[in-house]
């Protein structure tokens, strides 16, 4: 059965920013409000994106499209940059101190917003002091951090003791990219390592849902 | 049989004497010799010594003159930034600002950037090795060129938004990967291999791949021919079981696989083309050393019957990686007969 957001649904998909945010308006005009925009129209994108993705056909091009019109779409609905009411909490995200390569990252960024987070990003090139500073100044749900290098995995190995020490030992620590993803969580002393970023986000989800059965 | 006869026999699916083994050393010959990365990529004459140490250490079957994958677009005018122990990443991308496309001049190999201090290292390392070990240049492939010059999101949108313009950085990629794999086999290289990690599946869809950058792959490697390269090699890191069936078109003698391709689906795609392939990098780093022969038996079993391999790893060998399990894949495959 069709519904008055499917039209929103597929232009997302389609990766179509200039028809997503014409349909995001269509919608706001027809007195539908902001927070089933994002429920039925961007949310739902998303997890029809992720089923794709589980399937191993998606590629960057695709997501990156499909990111940058629900990106539009957010800004359409939030101009003021005010994130949707209810959050599954917050993420606070970064590309460790050496790596300037921040795509993944970004990919991440644009997934997990679209899946109603809210993201802190501390950018490229960050020190992972920075990166603790900000997880514990904003209280959040987990860091994540995405590498394409080998060498920055020391760097990532520090995390946990460092947040531990700074009584942060609660959050939990995802890594991701095409470097780390290699790794063992194990050896990269973090809970989670993501092979895509719709797994780290499936991730999220779990411990999003445990935090709110916990509450 | 010397490197390129075991080699040459590889590619023909001839019996070599020996499984032949690259290993995809690039900035660990700097590690191996006590020299900076930052240095390494910036000379010539360091980046040859270090990687002829580090084929007297490991005695593999091919050297590379490969330095990092910025030369080319700092020739075009990106700005980049150097560490000490890292490889150098753009800081500034040449074509960021650039709204005219068709007024761009393709940079001399002989004068921009590092461009000749790559030459230069081919040049000592032919000397060096003459035609008893390949010397690998490298260039990058059109694609992952394209991405370097304009920063990879910028590009990918401007794929869809802007096809058109796409297309002539496409070319003007295609013409600067041209003039530089020609000044490196003049340079001495047997052959550059075209790095195409943009290129992947997991980047681009499949149709992408054959309508947009298959034919600048066919016309990078006919030229490459053409300039006497002894061999078409082709390296697209990840998942790229789904476009492999293409690289025929191409004139590809050589396909890497990297370790998210399975070596049987990749025999199944290109029967008639070698393989090189494709243990974990990041085992070069974790794994111990019987870890690694294992795995390079397990591999060279698999194309035991079918011949057309050369043992390796998936992509690069990381700087860091423990020298005990590079040795313990030269030595799965030297002492395999």
């Amino acid at each position: 059965m069709s519904t008055p957001v499917d039209p929103l649904v597929n232009a997302l998909l389609d990766g179509d920013q200039i028809q997503a945010i014409a349909e995001a308006r269509r919608l706001r005009d027809t007195g539908i409000e902001n927070e089933r925009i994002v429920t039925d129209g961007i949310e739902v994108a998303m997890e029809q994106l992720d089923g794709k993705c589980t399937m191993e056909q998606f590629n960057l091009l695709e997501i990156m499209l499909v990111g940058r019109a629900v990106m539009g779409v957010i800004k359409e609905l939030y101009p003021s940059g005010v994130p949707p009411l209810h959050t599954k909490g917050t993420i606070v995200m970064a590309s460790p101190e050496g790596d300037v390569h921040d795509l993944g990252k970004n990919v991440l960024k644009a997934v997990l917003t679209a899946k109603a987070y809210h993201v802190v990003d501390c950018g490229k090139d960050c020190p992972i002091e920075r990166l603790i500073g900000a997880a514990e100044r904003e209280g959040v749900l987990a860091v994540a951090v995405s590498g394409l290098m080998t060498s920055l995995m020391p760097q990532v190995r520090q995390i946990r003791d460092k947040m531990t020490k700074r009584g942060l030992g609660h959050i939990k620590i995802m890594a991701g990219g095409a470097a780390l993803k290699q790794a063992s969580a194990e050896s990269l002393n973090v809970d989670f390592v993501a092979q895509t970023a719709f797994d780290g986000a499936r991730y999220l989800d779990q411990i999003a849902g445990g935090a709110h059965e916990q509450h | 049989m010397n490197s390129i006869e075991r080699l040459t026999a590889a590619v023909n699916f001839q019996r070599p004497d020996r499984v032949p083994v690259i290993a995809q050393v690039f900035g660990h010959a700097a590690t191996v010799a006590g020299v900076p990365l930052g240095e390494y990529v910036r000379k010539g004459e360091i980046l040859a010594r270090c990687q002829i140490q580090a084929l007297q250490k490991y005695d593999y079957d091919a050297v590379f003159a490969l330095m990092d994958t910025s030369v080319e677009t700092e020739a075009a005018g990106s700005v980049l930034t150097y560490r000490a122990d890292q490889y150098p990443s753009v800081r500034l991308y040449a074509l960021s600002n650039v709204t005219d496309l068709d007024g761009l001049s393709v940079p001399d190999p002989h004068r921009a950037g590092r461009m000749p201090e790559l030459l230069e290292a081919a040049r000592i390392l032919r000397r060096e090795v003459g035609d008893d070990v390949l010397v690998v240049g490298c260039v990058l492939g059109p694609m992952t060129l394209a991405t370097q010059l304009l920063g990879i999101e910028a590009a990918l949108y401007l794929a869809i938004d802007e096809p058109e313009r796409f297309s002539c950085l496409l070319d003007f990629a295609t013409e600067i990967v041209i003039q530089f794999g020609i000044a490196q086999i003049e340079a001495g290289a047997h052959l550059p291999i075209v790095f195409n990690p943009s290129a992947s599946p997991a980047v681009v869809p499949y149709q992408f791949f054959r309508e947009i950058e298959l034919p600048r792959l066919r016309k990078v490697f006919a030229t490459f021919k053409q300039a006497g390269a002894v061999a078409n090699w082709l390296h697209i890191a990840g998942p790229a079981e789904p476009i492999l069936s293409l690289y025929p078109q191409a004139e590809v003698d050589i396909a890497n696989i990297d370790y998210e391709v399975d070596p049987l689906d990749a025999q199944r795609a290109l029967p008639e083309i070698c393989l090189d392939g494709n243990i974990k990098s990041f085992a070069f780093v974790e794994a111990t050393p019987d870890m690694i022969a294992d795995e390079s038996s397990r591999l060279m079993n698999l194309f035991a019957n079918r011949g057309g391999f050369i043992m390796s790893s998936g992509c690069e060998i990381p700087p860091e990686s423990r020298p005990e399990n590079i040795a313990a894949m030269v030595a799965a495959a030297r002492e395999r007969r």
